[in-house]
């Protein structure tokens, strides 16, 4: 492997892509040295790698809770509420809202 | 990339915020009553928050019995608690932390390692910049959809996909993850990172197994 893989024909890069990247963990949420910038500008293979994990980054804020618990969680809950005496027992109230059967 | 919720999660969050209006009483109000020991109140914030905290759950132990018991346990610990909640955070980040909290007190009596010191101190070759690397002509962006990035977490070794569950999509800090995990911030990102090129990894290997067919 060339140590410069994705390096601009006749740009000279004090910084290996093997360096850059063995920082790259440090580096890629909150920006780089001067050099290591300067790698990035220069390097095709490195710039793609951190879009590509920038990319992954940005899409996973995006994932929305999906998916409701079945209804057996609701049930497990309010039988252990009125075990421990934290609420009156079912037989005593009525649940209005019905939201969670 | 972005896919908005199914219509049909839609209405149920709908639904479940008209009967909420309906009932006139606001998520502030049903935490002053649920400190009092109401019944429907506890029920009003269960609605309100059990699909982000089995979410949560979910994304983190990959497996949809543990995430209902742990989704139960932790809005069990909240209603324990709640006559200590004071209002300084909102309540929602309240519950989330203390459902996190819930995952990993599991993830730990089941002694899986949360974060893996060794392998951070002695770099495995697999760590190394990839010899292949230069190979790739396209970049992922634009080619990832939420059904296979999903996919993708889930396949992630459990030491990575809690450590990016939380701070990717969960938007903890490396610094909040560390104190959380008991391990140091370096730690927290160097597992982060790994996990991200895992995904890049199945992700990539999902695209050129697509393009074939």
């Amino acid at each position: 492997m060339q140590a410069n893989a994705g390096a601009a024909p006749g740009r000279e890069n004090k910084m290996t892509c093997a360096e850059f990247q063995q920082e790259l963990p440090y580096i890629i949420d909150t920006g780089g040295s001067a050099e290591q910038e300067a790698h990035l500008r220069d390097c095709k293979v490195c710039a793609d790698l951190v879009q590509d994990l920038r990319y992954i980054a940005e899409q996973a804020k995006l994932l929305v809770p999906m998916h409701d618990p079945s209804p057996r969680v609701w049930d497990g809950i309010q039988e252990s509420l009125e075990r421990e005496g934290l609420v009156k027992p079912r037989q005593a109230r009525r649940s209005f809202l019905g939201l969670n059967s | 990339m972005a896919s908005k919720p199914s219509s049909g999660s839609k209405k149920t969050t709908l639904a479940t915020a008209k009967k909420i209006l309906a009932s006139g009483i606001t998520e502030a109000e049903a935490i002053d009553r649920a400190k009092g020991g109401d019944g429907e109140a506890f029920e009003m914030l269960y609605g309100l928050h059990k699909r982000r905290v089995y979410s949560l759950c979910l994304r983190m132990v990959g497996n949809t019995a543990e995430a209902e018991d742990l989704t139960q346990e932790g809005f069990l610990q909240l209603y324990r608690k709640i006559a200590t909640f004071r209002g300084e955070s909102a309540f929602s980040t309240w519950l989330h932390r203390l459902a996190v909290n819930v995952v990993l007190m599991h993830l730990r009596k089941k002694g899986l390692p949360e974060v893996s010191l060794q392998e951070t101190l002695e770099p495995q070759e697999e760590d190394g910049p990839k010899k292949d690397i230069g190979a790739r002509d396209n970049v992922l962006a634009g080619s990832i959809d939420r059904v296979n990035l999903e996919r993708a977490i889930e396949s992630l070794p459990p030491g990575y996909r809690i450590i990016f569950v939380l701070h990717d999509i969960e938007g903890y800090e490396h610094n909040e993850i560390a104190e959380m995990m008991g391990c140091s911030i370096g730690n927290s990102k160097s597992q982060l990172h790994k996990a991200r090129m895992k995904l890049r990894d199945l992700l990539n290997t999902s695209r050129t197994e697509k393009a074939r067919r």
